[in-house]
């Protein structure tokens, strides 16, 4: 049992290591570059989508599909570096990654 | 002045009763009317004191929204959440879920209300535009002292039982207002029936004495008819007579109780209405066991006997039959007349209730055995039947 259990644990970290890398891969990767971090971001749709429903919807709504219209960043910063691509993750991999940034972000539990 | 205050009494006690009553449903509906106009006072002053306290609130809420867009703008250095000692506070996402709370019971906390009060606390939500930190609603929590909640009912006590006395006063005036034509009137029959029962005493004696005295064995038959139809007269006269008195002074004369030979009671009344009853071809039968023996006043037990036996004779055919039974503890009246249905057997006690108003009388007889049983604990039972007649069963524990 106590084995068992002990795989399991082990099955577990390995899967979300693995979502940690779909994310570090195609997310964190990318936006090093950039002058502006991924926190900001992510406060910048936490000001405008408030749930982590709403954040992650319009996030891989903007991901899957990035126009103008829907894009958070300062119009500035457009101008330099242009709209993100489409990605090119599938559904799964793009959800991963999404909760892998919203878990690395999130607000609750931190506030003092 | 006896009768008069006797008379009095039993006015003042029927008009108490319907006084109470209407006075009764009078206050009822005058709480009901108070109850919501104390709901709606009650409703209006937590209003006030909640608009006085948004104020307030709302201040407390732009300073802690602030604190909160500082905190957003800054959250990776400071995670310390703006707090102050004047209230508590917590905030929500969009889909309601908490994200932070100082607040002393936050499960309970109704988003989609503006300002309210549970309990001993007030909470005012504020729906923000910007979502500093994801939280949409921001709730603000303070201490409701009550001093509102004690000033209206305090309000509500004083100003509530002071219109409630006058509501009660008010009815009061016109319950009487109502109710003084009926007392007029109830008053102006009890004077009618004191005077004559005053008036009667003299004459019918007279009668009576002066007919016993006349030797009717040797006076002509014709005449000696006549003599007995005065006397049948003079006896119907000095029955109500007696009713009337016992009616309007019973409750002055002290009863005097002593072992009364019920035997010899009964057979004597029987033996008095025997003339009477002769007038109508009805026979009086008896069955009386000797001996029987009761503790009670001998002049209110004979009227008890008198009126069932006035009422068989009243209430009989022409040449019907009366029966008596007399048994230890038992006393049974018999009757062949025309005899009463279950809603007629109901009311038979009520004072002034005559069911033929062409057998004459004023409707007290039976209602005087009510009251001479109930003050002796006898037991009345009555068994009639439509057109056969009826039977009048009085018990006792014998």
């Amino acid at each position: 049992m106590e084995r068992l259990s002990v795989t399991f644990l082990l099955l577990l970290s390995l899967l979300n290591a693995e979502n940690v890398n779909i994310y570090e891969r195609n997310c964190v990767a990318c936006h090093k570059r950039l002058t502006v971090s991924l926190d900001k971001f992510f406060f910048n749709y936490l000001l405008k989508h408030s749930s982590e429903r709403r954040v992650k919807e319009a996030l891989y709504d903007f991901i899957k599909n990035p126009t103008k219209k829907k894009v958070l960043a300062s119009e500035e910063l457009i101008k330099q570096y242009g709209l993100m691509p489409k990605t090119a993750l599938s559904d799964t991999d793009l959800r991963k990654a999404i909760d892998t940034y919203w878990e690395t972000y999130k607000v609750f539990g931190k506030i003092k | 002045m006896s009768a008069s205050n006797a008379t009095a009494t039993s006015i003042s006690h029927s008009e108490r009763r319907t006084l109470l009553r209407f006075l009764g449903l009078y206050a009822f509906l005058a709480l009901l009317i108070l109850i919501l106009g104390s709901t709606i006072y009650y409703t209006l002053q937590k209003d006030l004191m909640l608009q006085t306290k948004r104020l307030e609130l709302e201040e407390h809420s732009k300073e802690l929204i602030d604190g909160l867009k500082l905190l957003h703008i800054y959250f990776d250095r400071y995670r310390t959440y703006p707090r102050n000692p004047l209230y508590r506070s917590a905030i929500y996402d969009a889909d309601k879920v908490r994200i932070f709370s100082t607040l002393k019971h936050p499960e309970s906390v109704q988003l989609d209300k503006v300002i309210y009060t549970t309990g001993h606390v007030i909470h005012y939500i504020h729906v923000l535009d910007s979502y500093y930190l994801g939280a949409k609603y921001v709730v603000v929590e303070i201490d409701d002292d009550g001093e509102w909640f004690l000033q209206t009912w305090k309000n509500l006590l004083l100003y509530g039982g002071a219109m409630l006395t006058l509501f009660l006063l008010a009815g009061l005036a016109l319950v009487r207002l109502f109710l003084a034509p009926m007392r007029n009137a109830i008053r102006l029959l009890d004077h009618f029936i004191k005077d004559t029962t005053h008036e009667l005493n003299t004459p019918v004696n007279a009668i009576l004495s002066n007919i016993e005295m006349i030797d009717t064995q040797n006076l002509e038959p014709k005449l000696r008819k006549k003599i007995k139809r005065i006397e049948i007269a003079a006896r119907t006269i000095s029955n109500i007579y007696q009713d009337l008195t016992y009616l309007v002074l019973n409750h002055k004369i002290a009863s005097q109780n002593r072992e009364v030979d019920l035997s010899r009671l009964v057979q004597e009344r029987a033996d008095y209405f025997k003339i009477l009853a002769e007038s109508k071809k009805i026979e009086i039968e008896t069955d009386i066991q000797p001996g029987v023996k009761l503790w009670i006043d001998e002049g209110k037990m004979a009227r008890l006997i008198d009126n069932l036996l006035s009422n068989a004779i009243k209430y009989n055919r022409r040449g019907g039959e009366i029966f008596v039974r007399l048994r230890p503890g038992e006393l049974l009246v018999q009757d062949t007349g025309s005899g009463m249905d279950e809603k007629q057997i109901k009311e038979v006690f009520k004072r002034y209730k005559r069911f033929d108003t062409s057998a004459g009388g004023f409707g007290i007889g039976l209602n005087i055995v009510a009251m001479i049983a109930k003050e002796y604990g006898l037991h009345i039972d009555i068994h009639s039947k439509k057109g056969k007649g009826s039977e009048v069963f009085i018990q006792w524990n014998g």
